[in-house]
Parts: structure tokens; sequence; C-alpha cells
């Protein structure tokens, strides 16, 4: 800009002086020359009457003063006077326009340039009465040179206006540029500037608008984005062709344990390096969708990447990142209990099994068969109990018992008491069942079982002599089943681990103890299904299991003493 | 042009990111091999150490390429060389992992080793090298001023295992002092390893602020 405005007022200034120079110059060499032409004339005018009067010698006389050059020839042509040269040396002017005109028409004027003296002549010629022609001349400067003798001047003059142009461009491009420099354009309609720029000033208003149109819009699919995904439990990512994070939820930044909060437009390995994910993501860019589960930060995690493909040319990866460590837990625990239960109900077919092929081979004494008998009953009995249990547990689980009646939690107890008498005092362990009525909403067949295991439970290991204390309570919250007995304990490391199904805490020591390993699992059900909770405490003077009912499931209506 | 060369600095931010992590997993395999006596383990940071090596040799070329080419200036000049520096210590931290492999392999079956505190030794040094490059990853520089910081606490670790080995060997004899000699090797190395984890993070302090050990430079 400033170069514009200074080549723009140099140029303009130098043709203005250029121009006004040449031009009062012309003007004023015109002039000149026009006095001069009329000075010539009238001069010639004297001559010619002094001439005629007293003749040569009155040339002579006038040539000596310095002035025009006075010349005088004959009609022939030939130089009769001249007082610059000697006429005898001149050749015949006849030929000259001027001569030849005047001897025709009785006066004549040229001007002729002289290029090597830059001088330029005019001559001025008067035909005499006596057919002579008088002639004067005078030589003046030409105009070239002329200008010449002024252009140092102009030079010097147009050296000042290149250093003025520089100087007003500097300034004026200043003045002008600051009012657009500190223009805000934040808010450009508001600007107090030159009318000139009112149409840019609204362009940028609008386009301004047109932006923050569509920022926002942006803005808002961008949170409406991560709103949604941002609630997934599962992580995914999006990643370019050069493996940049173009998208991410925060659970993807959480399972892969990222050390940066903001991975946009990083690496994907900025999020998480080990060497297996580096290497499942790096071969899913070669095209081939890849799944793996990897430990990331004690947790299992499936990495699923799979490439977007067009062309054949990797556009971009998709990451998705499952975490299934309680998956992996859970499938754990299936196959513990796949192969508890195969192996619980092998063991006794194996003895029944066992003992039928010695009898049928007919190998076995025959007084020996009762007790062989014995066994296999024993046994198939044993069987018996455990298919009864897994089946009633897998009843539990899926939610088999639907019909609910009211039942007096206390004459369970009684009626379970009942059926257990005979198997305690085989075991010498007393039983007694204490507390008050409580009506609960529940099903009775499996409060049945919960009572009864946990008082078989109570019984089986006790110690002899010891006692078992059943207690039914009513509490504000609802109402609570206490079973305590005196005997081995639980270590309290395995207070947690007893309700697992098949779980027995001395395996050495369950081939003596018959039992399921079932009991406490169905327990633990039957209380989930009348959401109570199963509470256990023990130390070394026994165990004390308590089940809590809630006031839901209690029976709202008092029970009539 | 300029994309091609922000795609190469890209390019060498994340093999630095891979090497650190080869770094992390010598390291973790080291650990093991000497604690759990295990000799696939062994053989494992062994192959790790030839991977750093290689990738040592990688991203050498790629910065002097990028030197040579681009003529980096300010921050990314700054990258360039404080990558150059970085993975010279990633490379000895990949050596000391080696060491550590190769003289467990020594002591097999000794005990020694749990009756000195050379388990928190090595947790202490793992954690601070995985943080130094955590904070190369994620450009953070509390976290390498905190792994700076860490390394007093290695230190006093060593000599704290140099005291306790020290008793040892007043009470021992024969093989159970060649023992405590190895350990007192592997704990310097582990020592060594922790200084190394400092100077990363001393490259990364100087990758985003271009001041080194509080100087400008």
């Amino acid at each position: 800009m400033k170069r514009r405005i200074f080549c723009f007022s140099f140029l303009l200034a130098g043709f203005a002086v250029l121009a006004t120079s040449v031009f009062v110059t012309a003007a004023a060499y015109g002039n000149y020359f026009a006095s001069v032409k009329r000075e010539v004339v009238s001069e010639t005018g004297y001559i010619k009457a002094g001439y005629e009067q007293t003749g040569i010698p009155y040339l002579e006389a006038a040539g000596a003063r310095p002035g025009c050059r006075i010349t005088l020839i004959a009609a022939n042509g030939t130089v009769l006077y001249d007082s610059a040269k000697d006429p005898a040396q001149m050749d015949n002017h006849l030929n000259r326009v001027e001569v030849s005109q005047a001897l025709e028409s009785g006066v004549d004027e040229v001007i002729r340039f002289s290029d090597t003296l830059n001088e330029q002549t005019y001559y001025y010629a008067i035909r005499l009465d006596d057919h002579t022609v008088l002639r004067l001349s005078r030589t003046t400067n030409s105009i070239y040179s002329f200008f010449k003798g002024l252009i140092w001047l102009i030079s010097a003059i147009v050296a000042a206006i290149f250093l003025l142009s520089a100087f007003v461009a500097s300034r004026l491009t200043k003045i002008i540029v600051r009012p657009i420099n500190t223009l805000d354009l934040q808010h450009p309609a508001n600007s107090q500037i030159y009318d000139e720029l009112v149409p840019l000033l609204s362009r940028l208003k609008r386009q301004q608008e047109q932006l923050a149109a569509n920022r926002t819009e942006l803005e808002d699919q961008k949170t409406e984005f991560s709103a949604i995904t941002d609630t997934m439990h599962d992580g995914f990512l999006v990643l370019d062709s050069g493996g940049q994070v173009l998208s991410y939820n925060k659970s993807a930044l959480r399972l892969l344990n990222s050390p940066l909060a903001n991975p946009s437009g990083e690496s994907v390995f900025t999020l998480n390096r080990r060497e297996e994910f580096v290497r499942m993501i790096q071969s899913s860019f070669t095209g081939a969708a890849q799944e793996k589960i990897i430990e990331i930060a004690q947790r299992d995690c499936r990495v699923l990447a799979t490439p977007r493909l067009e062309g054949g040319a990797v556009l971009g990866v998709v990451v998705v990142i499952t975490d299934v460590t309680e998956m992996q837990e859970r499938e754990k625990l299936r196959r513990e209990f796949t192969a508890n239960v195969s192996h619980e109900l092998k063991t006794p077919l194996t003895a029944i099994s066992g003992y039928a092929e010695i009898i049928t081979a007919g190998v076995a004494k025959p007084q020996d068969i009762p007790e062989f008998a014995q066994s296999i009953y024993d046994e198939s009995r044993r069987l018996f109990a455990l298919i009864n249990d897994l089946l009633f547990l897998s009843r539990l689980d899926e939610n088999g018992f639907v019909s609910r009646e009211s039942v007096d939690l206390y004459a369970v107890c009684e009626n379970v008491k009942k059926q257990l008498d005979h198997y305690a005092a085989e075991k010498d362990v007393a039983l007694a069942v204490s507390g008050e009525p409580a009506l609960i909403r529940g099903i009775s067949v499996v409060l049945d079982e919960i009572v009864f295991n946990l008082m078989d439970n109570a019984i089986k290991y006790n110690r002899p002599g010891g006692k078992v204390t059943v207690t039914v309570s009513r509490a504000a919250g609802g109402c609570r089943l206490s079973v305590a007995d005196t005997g081995i304990g639980i270590p309290r490391s395995q207070c947690e681990r007893i309700f697992e199904r098949f779980y027995r805490i001395d395996k050495s020591r369950s081939a003596d103890i018959p039992g399921t390993g079932l009991g406490l699992a169905i327990v633990k059900h039957g209380a989930m299904l009348h959401g109570a909770s199963v509470k256990v405490e023990s130390d070394n003077t026994g165990s004390r299991f308590f089940v809590t009912f809630p006031f839901d499931y209690a029976e709202a209506i008092p029970y009539p003493s | 042009m300029r994309k091609m060369y922000d795609n190469q600095l890209g390019v060498l931010h994340e093999r630095l990111i891979q090497m650190g992590a080869l770094c992390e997993t010598a390291i973790a395999c080291a650990v093991q091999a000497l604690l759990n006596d295990d000799d696939a383990l062994r053989s494992a940071t062994k192959d790790k150490e030839q991977e750093i090596d290689l990738a040592e040799r990688d991203i050498e070329q790629l910065c002097v390429r990028l030197l040579i080419h681009q003529q980096p200036m300010a921050s990314d000049l700054r990258q360039i060389t404080a990558a150059q520096k970085m993975i010279i210590d990633m490379e000895r931290i990949g050596d000391q992992a080696a060491d550590i492999a190769e003289i467990s392999s020594y002591m097999q079956g000794s005990t020694v080793k749990s009756d000195v505190h050379m388990t928190e030794m090595a947790r202490c040094v793992s954690k601070m090298v995985t943080d130094s490059i955590d904070a190369f990853v994620s450009k953070d520089f509390a976290q390498a001023q905190a792994v700076i910081d860490e390394d007093d606490i290695a230190d006093a670790l060593f000599s704290k295992i140099k005291t306790e080995l020290i008793d040892l060997l007043l009470r021992t004899n024969g093989k159970l002092a060649e023992d405590c000699l190895d350990l007192l090797m592997i704990a310097k190395y582990f020592e060594r390893i922790g200084d190394h984890a400092t100077n990363i993070a001393e490259w990364v302090i100087y990758y985003l602020t271009g001041n080194y050990k509080k100087q400008n430079v």
C-alpha cells in the first residue's frame, strides 16, 4: 500500500512538474522569439530607410553595432554586403528561400535550425526599390538549449518531490491504515470508519454471523454426540488413516487407562502403548479386522479394531473396547460349577455301579449283599438329594416360584424342628425354637428349604452336646430369623465363599459329613427371592446366621395372639 | 511440504512412545524374571533389549533425516533434540533390564532377595519409567517434575538395600555372600534405571519449556 501510494504521488507530482516546466518554457520561449521577430522586423525598417538614403556605408555603420547580422544581396544572388563575413567569400544566395521569395513577393521570413550549435536563426528579407534584397537575421538559442539550462533546476525539484512523496506516502498509509487495523472484527458494524469500507464491514458481519451459526451447530452436534457416547459403558475410538484420534468417548479413556484427558488429534498410542494393543492397531491398518482380549490396568478388555476400507485403502479404524472382566469371571465360575456338578454326580454313581457290578458278577458273598444294598440305597439317596437340590436351585434361578401366600415363619421353624428332632438327637444336639409368630408374604416351599438347610447345617457342624437356637423376631423393618449354633465355626476368610455352589470349607472332611454343598446356595437364592439379606457371624464358639426379611415382605396385619 | 514435515514429526512422537513401551515391557519382564525366577521372561527381556536397540537406530535415523531435510526451528528443533537424547536413555534402560535378567539367572532359587527391599525398589523404578513416558505422551510438566523428585526415593531405597545387604553379609558366608553381591549389583542397576527415567523426564521438560535442568539452553 505504501509503495503504491508513493509511486502514485511521485508520478503525479513528477509529471506535473515536468509538464509545467515544459509548457512554461515553451510559452516563455514563444514570447521571447516573437519579440525577437518584432525587433528584427522594425530594425529592418530603419536600416532600409538608412540604406536608401546613404547606401552601403550606412550598412557598414549599422553592421558594426551588435545586434542583427545584415546582408545585402543583389538581384542575381551575389552578396553585396554582409556584416559578419567577407562578401567575396560567400556563395550565391539566390537559392536561399527567403531571398528568392523576397525577390518575388517583396518580403519573406524563415527560421532555420542548426542542430549542431543548438541555435535557431530568424531571417527577415525585404526587396528594396533597387531590386536588391536586404536581409536581417538574428541567432538565438534554440528551445532545447533553453530547456537544457533549466534541467538542473528541474532535477532538484524532482528529487525534492521524491523525498516528499516518500514522506507523504508513509504518513498517509499510517493515517489510512490505523483505523482499519484497530477495527473490531467481532463487531464490524459498530466501527466508525470510512464510508468506503461500509460494504466490506457489512459483508464481514454477515460472514461472522454465518460462521457463528455453523460453529454453534457443530458444537451442538458434538455435545449431543458425546452426551450419547459418554453414557456408553463400552469405549470407542475413531481413528483416521494416520492413526490419529478423530473421536472418542470417556469410557475409552477409562478402559485404556489413558494418561491424556483430551486425545483429539493425537496418535492412538498416546492412549495406551501396550505392545499387544500397538500390534493389533497396526495390523488393523493393514485392512484386517482384529479382536483380542488385552489386560489393561488389571481389567480384561476385549478390543475390536475394524478398519474402514475404500478401494483397498484404509480410511480409518473404529476401535471398540469392552470390559469383559466380569464376563470372564462368570465364565470361570460356570466352568467350575459344571466341573463340580459332574464330579458330585459321578461320585455316588461310581459307588452304586461298583457295588452293583460286584453283585452282578456273583463275586459278592451272600452275607455282604445286604450291606452292599444299603450302600447302593444310601448313595442313590444322596444322588437323589443332590438332584433335588439342583432342580430346586435352578427353579430359584429361573424365578420358577410365582405364587406367594401368607406364611408364618415361626410355624415353618416349628415344623422343620419336628423333621430334624430325630437327627439332632442322633448327633446329641439340643434343638430349640423361640420367638414370636411372624407372617411373611412368601413362598412356603422356599422358606421351608431356607430354614431346613440352616438348621440342618447347624446340627451337622455342631459338637456333641452342643445346641442350636432358632429365634424368630419381629422388628420395625420386617422380621428376622436367626440360627445360632455352638459348632466348629467358619474361618472369617471363607464367610463370603460358603454361599457358592459346591463350596465346602474343608474338602477333606466333606466325605465324613454328608451334604450336597448346595444348602447355603439355596438359602442365599431363596432369601434373594424374598428380598431378604443373609448375614453370617462366626467365631470359635459357633456360627450365627441371620436372615432379615424387609418390611415389604412382612405381613402388614398383626398376627392375632 | 509442511504437512509432510508435520507427519514426520508425528511419526517421531509415535515411535518414541513405542520405544518407551518397549522399555516398560523390558523392565516388567526383568522384574518378573528376578522375583519369580522365570527363565522364559529372562529370554524375553533379552529380546526386548534387542528390539529397543533397533528402535533406537530407527529413531536416530529419522531425527537426522528431519534435521537435514527440514532444518527445524524452535519447538520442532527441541522436539527432535529431546528425542535424540531420550532414546539414548531408553537404550540404556533396555541394557540395564537385560543385565538384571542375566544376573538374576546366577542366583536362581536364592531367597535373599525377599529379605531386602528389592520388590519395593523394582516397583518404584518401574513406576518412574512408566511415569516419565506418560509425562512425554501427555506433555505433562507436573508429572515430569514428579518423576525427577521421585528419584530421591529410588536413591534412598538403594542405600537401604545396601545397608541391609551389609548386615546380611556380616552374618552369612559362602553362596549367600555371592548372592548378596549379585543383589547389590541388581539394586545398582535399578538405581541407574531410575536415573535414566529422571533424565527422560528432564528432556520432557526441555521439550516443553526449553529449559534443561532449570537453565535456558
